[in-house]
């Protein structure tokens, strides 16, 4: 079952029993007013209040007190009391003057018109509020048959017609999310679910001599000592109880746990030359909700086996900094006036992209939303990592560039968490991945030459 | 007479191996709350703690929280530009943490040193004191030699989740970097100290003393 699936599930619930809450709400909230039909004009209303009050006026003993509707929705107490201004006072003190009592009926009667007014202003913001829900819910299904029915099934004409490329960048619904991501990241590495079965026996062969202290005598992984073997998968089983740790899915005695540990322990097996590297455990979890655990790890090799993630994953500095002055680029031509305010307190890249780019924004943005923005990384590359990080920067220029250095870099490091989806894509849609004629891949190309270039003239300036 | 008011900005680093508790430590000294649900630092993270240092001086310290995985070596290491100080951090009841201290000490003294060549303070946390392992610790003086030997200022053993001695150990980096500072300013030229800079909002130490 895709978990995905199972939380949009739950939410609905939530959600349909939240509103089954506010309908009842509503109910009580209107018999405080008498039996006042919704949807009737206020001159009736007032009318028919009228009436009552005259019903009330008219018989000495007391009508039923409103507050025994109270008792039953504590909520609704301050508008309970409303009501009493109509009533007479206690019999120990002088009785209301008859303009006062007037005075209090107009009051009266203006507290329902303003609360009726609420009321159905209330009713009406409810009324759209479901509608959009259903229209919602409705453009995922039709998604769904659309993914299914038209497009995997002829995925290598169709993937890249525009009618599924602005279908994509709408999202992909979860239950077809999966399928799509591993067509789309490809498996250029060729792997089998034989081969993630080898390299995971192999791990957890290794996990059983570490903890029963065995020595190895591995004579192929010679170059990547037992001791660096050993601290790779301690740091795999210290970061998984650190992924997603809100979900408790991942932790120790959670569902999700062994998939996670086979997959990162696999992975080191698998390649050596990288190992472990922390924020691998994030892009693996997101990918452990979306599909089963040997398609999982064919998706995760493939991608971390792309040019961006590579350069990130085996820590090459210098081409790090290159992405980095790339990404400039871009911010320079997109956002001037923040890129200028950046300059001037010191905010490099560095301090809020390594994050950004190492989790692929699952760690940063609600998973939701990551797994969104993983949608579109999909279907356009490393390029949509880097306009995200502009359109994320976009869309929060006013209030960054009131900061000074350690406010940015806090805000940066920590996203709000309701961040808005909706918002977020209309920013990133308006990021222009264009510098001067130049593309993403031709800007980088030029400058990795360029850094090229200045390591062979002069050496020295290297670090 | 209104006292003048002195304002200190100080950036500091939180170094050590992968969960140790950096994050921890930096989240119960400045929002005084505990969570063992901390996810992975990736690359660096920050906070900013305001010390009323006494009735005068304010401290705002900037902690840089920085990724522990020795991998990211050359990545992290440009964060150390400007630093005034650091904790580095070890974990009580994983011994290989402790090890690796004397790295992060030699790596820092390598890469950071104060205007005038001189390292700069650091503090030695032995984090976690309350998982009861303190196999390493059971010896105060011979920590005490090793802080000597490597250079540090102090240390102090200290507990995110029961929070102990994390304030203690702050005020010790602090007065330490405050004491250097004013060592700096023996230094610097008197002719160098100009009038204007009252105007500057952080008032460097050595003219905090020239007004006092």
């Amino acid at each position: 079952i895709s978990l995905t699936l199972l939380f949009s599930f739950c939410r609905n619930l939530l959600a349909r029993k939240q509103n089954a809450r506010l309908d009842k709400q509503n109910d009580l909230g209107w018999k405080l007013f008498g039996k006042v039909p919704l949807r009737e004009n206020t001159q009736k209303d007032s009318k028919k209040i009228q009436k009552e009050y005259e019903d009330k006026t008219g018989r000495p003993s007391k009508p039923p007190s409103p507050k025994q509707n109270v008792r039953k929705n504590l909520d609704f107490e301050p508008l309970s009391t409303t009501a009493l201004i109509l009533e007479d006072r206690p019999a120990n003190l002088p009785a209301k003057p008859a303009e006062e009592a007037q005075k209090h009926r107009q009051q009266y009667e203006e507290m329902v018109v303003q609360a009726k007014k609420r009321e159905l202003k209330e009713a009406q913001r409810r009324k759209k509020q479901l509608e959009e829900r259903c229209r919602v819910e409705e453009s995922i299904g039709n998604a769904v048959l659309t993914w299914n029915n038209e497009i995997l099934p002829n995925w290598e004409t169709m993937w890249c017609s525009r009618k599924v490329r602005d279908l994509w960048w709408q999202g992909i619904p979860p239950s077809v999310r999966g399928k799509v991501w591993s067509l789309a990241i490809g498996n250029e590495l060729n792997i089998t679910h034989e081969l993630f079965d080898i390299c995971l026996a192999r791990a957890k062969e290794r996990w059983r001599s570490l903890s029963t202290g065995g020595s190895e005598v591995e004579s192929e992984d010679a170059g990547f000592s037992a001791a660096d073997r050993e601290a790779s998968l301690e740091l795999i089983k210290l970061d998984i109880s650190r992924t997603f740790p809100n979900l408790c899915i991942f932790q120790q005695g959670g569902p999700y746990h062994d998939m996670l540990h086979s997959i990162l322990g696999a992975y080191t097996c698998y390649r050596p030359d990288v190992g472990y590297v922390q924020g691998m455990s994030f892009i693996a979890a997101v990918l452990i909700l979306n599909l089963d655990t040997a398609d999982a790890f064919i998706a995760f090799s493939n991608l971390l086996n792309k040019p961006c993630q590579m350069a990130f994953f085996r820590v090459d500095h210098g081409l790090m900094l290159t992405y980095f002055a790339a990404f400039e680029v871009f911010f320079e031509e997109n956002l001037p006036k923040l890129f200028a305010h950046f300059k001037k307190n010191n905010l490099t890249p560095d301090i809020y992209l390594i994050d950004w780019i190492f989790t692929l924004y699952s760690k940063s943005l609600p998973l939701d939303l990551a797994c969104r923005i993983w949608d579109v990384f999909c279907r356009d590359g490393e390029e949509f990592l880097f306009r995200t990080a502009l359109g994320i920067l976009k869309l929060f220029e006013d209030i960054l560039t009131k900061m000074d250095f350690i406010h940015m870099a806090q805000f940066l490091t920590r996203l709000p968490e309701d961040l808005p989806a909706e918002e977020l894509f209309a920013s990133i849609a308006t990021i222009q991945m264009q510098s001067r004629n130049k593309k993403w891949a031709q800007v980088l190309t030029a400058l990795q030459k360029d850094s090229r270039e200045m390591e062979k003239g002069s050496p020295s300036l290297r670090h | 007479m209104q006292v003048p008011h002195k304002e200190h900005l100080y950036k500091l680093l939180v170094i050590g191996d992968l969960g140790v508790g950096k994050t921890s430590i930096i989240k119960r000294y400045v929002h005084q709350n505990f969570s063992s649900h901390y996810r992975a630092t990736i690359g660096v993270d920050f906070a900013l703690k305001v010390l009323h240092w006494d009735p005068e001086t304010v401290v705002r310290l900037q902690l840089w929280d920085i990724a522990g995985q020795e991998r990211f070596g050359n990545m992290t290491r440009v964060y150390y530009r400007e630093a005034m100080g650091a904790f580095i951090v070890f974990d009580v009841t994983r011994p290989a943490t402790f090890e690796a201290v004397a790295k992060w000490k030699n790596d820092l003294d390598s890469k950071l040193t104060l205007p005038n060549g001189k390292p700069v303070s650091v503090v030695l946390l032995a984090n976690k004191c309350d998982q009861g392992k303190e196999v390493l610790l059971n010896n105060g003086l011979k920590m005490d030699q090793f802080c000597k030997e490597h250079g540090f200022v102090g240390w102090f053993e200290t507990s995110a989740k029961e929070n102990i001695n994390i304030d203690e150990a702050s005020r010790c980096l602090v007065k330490h970097i405050l004491a250097n500072e004013c060592d700096l300013i023996e230094s610097i030229e008197p002719d160098i100290v100009k009038p204007h800079l009252t105007s500057s909002k952080v008032a460097p130490c050595w003219w905090v003393m020239q007004q006092s």
